[in-house]
């Protein structure tokens, strides 16, 4: 039995949850059963249960790890299973770890892709600041997390029945204050097209110009640190080494220099497009496709010319 | 009150890598105290500072990481612990040989980083917490304790971030806005030397094989269009992604 844990937004499943069942089908080790840890869980397990046959709904409030390791810990126990998959999202590469010591499980985080053979799950993921690919090999019980964007999301298989799960809710972390909101829809990890500004746009009004490309292209909004540094964009838009890991189709550096903290959060990205004045900035080393020039100049042009192209 | 830092020794990131018989050589690359691991240094030096007490640093892994304990303690940490092993460890194992160390200590608190800069692993922080059955807050951006019993602290999410309660002992793990590290100072490293590091060797079976690694540059095209012209570059640029990349 595998056992899935699917991320949503309080309304639907998110895009990595999808991928999270595909990983699981792929395992192809028996029959899959999910589980559905948080708010508003009723409305989410019926999505799911197009999914997978059993779904279980953890009504245990606001995220804590605590929480959410003690949920998939139940469900693990209620299911039996030896094999536990999510999305490698921050958040759940911090509860999984509690819950793979609690199952005394190997732990295969943020993988690429998986296979069982026989009781063992072989995995690759990329290591040393997303320089190195490994391979990695654990025997059952596993807990396996996937990068986004990774896997196909999965299709609807039928329908499947929901069960609620009582869980016995942990103390010791009491959540004061959210800040700042929780994004609906495809998120900064998870989006095919990512449009980065760096600190070569000089403002933080000059991300005007990053949001309506990111618009016209259908893409996420990315920032370096050097930005979040200096308080031009949330936190929640890096890019890089201590902020968010992306691998989309498209990545396009607006005014980044290319610094390896950088580097570790996009290298990995299919095309990378880079625009800076510099000619021999770094990040025009690892660029596809490159315009050398003023940003002020070129973004403008840029917006016009994908605009035209969707019309 | 007694504050706990976990570290670890890592490659610079500008270092270059080689591969050797499918494992990662590190012989010729520089290597450093996790710079992740040096903001939660920073911190538990700082909590003493303010609350006074003890502060220790722990590390497990090879003989080498004795100079990433040297600079936590050139720092300003008090002493250090240094669990001796070889090889890959995975994080859930490190966990529970380090949670030995760290019930014996009962610190207050364990700050570690919030992702290794090596194996590029964030469950040390959440899998520690859970062999001592505390609590943990990962990614840290601030912490301010509350007398002894309890931390409020603030941390990021996957989107966003909050501010929670939490009562100690607890683990938290660091993140970038945290603090702004100290440099060891001359008379910190001299003294350093004469701080207590005390060895223990340990032996761990890893539940997670490293099977064989490899860096495989992606070979980039490198096209570069000169943006005298922006209008025609941006052009240029977007026939590219659509006509020959499909991206777009």
């Amino acid at each position: 039995m595998i056992l899935v844990v699917l991320e949503h937004d309080g309304a639907r499943l998110r895009k990595g949850a999808l991928e999270a069942i595909s990983r699981a089908r792929q395992l192809a080790m028996g029959p899959i059963a999910g589980v559905v840890i948080g708010e508003n869980t009723q409305a989410v397990a019926q999505e799911a249960a197009q999914y997978v046959p059993v779904v279980y709904a953890a009504e245990v409030g606001p995220y804590t790890a605590e929480k959410w390791a003690e949920a998939a810990y139940a469900a693990v126990e209620k299911s039996g299973a030896r094999v536990v998959v999510a999305t490698a999202s921050r958040q759940s590469r911090t509860w999984t770890a509690r819950l793979a010591y609690r199952m005394k499980a190997g732990l295969l985080e943020d993988t690429l892709e998986s296979r069982a053979e026989g009781e063992q799950i072989l995995a690759t993921r990329y290591s040393f600041l997303n320089r190195v690919t490994e391979r990695q090999r654990a025997s059952l019980p596993v807990v396996l997390t996937a990068k986004p964007n990774t896997t196909p999301p999965a299709e609807p298989a039928g329908s499947g029945a929901v069960e609620p799960l009582e869980v016995r809710l942990p103390t010791g972390v009491e959540v004061l204050e959210r800040l700042g909101e929780q994004r609906k829809g495809v998120s900064l990890t998870e989006a095919a097209v990512v449009v980065t500004g760096g600190r070569g746009l000089g403002s933080a009004e000059a991300f005007a110009g990053v949001e309506e490309l990111a618009r016209t292209l259908g893409a996420a909004v990315g920032a370096t640190r050097a930005v979040v540094d200096a308080g031009w964009r949330p936190y929640s838009e890096q890019v890089g080494q201590t902020g968010k890991t992306v691998q989309p189709n498209l990545y396009i550096a607006l005014a980044v220099s290319g610094a390896v903290q950088h580097q570790a959060g996009m290298n990995k990205s299919r095309y990378v497009v880079a625009v800076n004045k510099d000619a021999e900035a770094p990040i025009f080393k690892i660029a596809d496709y490159g315009i050398v020039g003023d940003v002020h100049q070129v973004l403008p042009a840029l917006i016009e010319a994908a605009k035209k192209l969707k019309d | 009150m007694k504050f706990l830092a976990v570290v670890r020794q890592v490659p610079d990131g500008e270092s270059r890598l080689r591969i050797e018989g499918g494992r990662v050589d590190l012989s010729g690359a520089t290597m450093i105290l996790d710079q992740m691991d040096e903001w939660a240094v920073e911190e538990v030096i700082r909590l003493q500072e303010k609350h006074g007490g003890e502060s220790v640093v722990v590390a497990l892994g090879p003989e080498r990481a004795e100079e990433a304990l040297r600079t936590a303690l050139a720092m300003g940490i008090d002493r250090a612990v240094h669990l001796v092993a070889e090889g890959y460890i995975d994080p859930i194992t490190q966990a529970e040989l380090l949670a030995e160390v760290v019930r014996a200590e009962a610190p207050a608190l364990v700050f570690t980083g919030g992702q290794q800069a090596d194996w590029d692993a964030q469950a040390l922080g959440p899998a520690l917490a859970e062999a001592l059955g505390w609590p943990v807050v990962s990614w840290t951006t601030q912490i301010e304790l509350e007398g002894e019993t309890h931390a409020k602290a603030k941390h990021d999410l996957d989107e966003g971030a909050e501010v929670v309660r939490v009562a100690l002992p607890a683990v938290f793990t660091s993140q970038q806005g945290l603090n702004e590290p100290r440099y060891p100072t001359l008379p910190g490293i001299m003294k350093a030397k004469r701080k207590e590091l005390k060895k223990l060797p340990v032996t761990a079976q890893s539940r997670v094989e490293i099977l064989e690694q490899s860096i495989q540059e992606r070979t980039r095209l490198n096209k570069l269009i000169d943006g005298k012209d922006p209008v025609a570059a941006a052009h240029e640029l977007v026939r590219l992604l659509h006509e020959e990349a499909k991206v777009i």
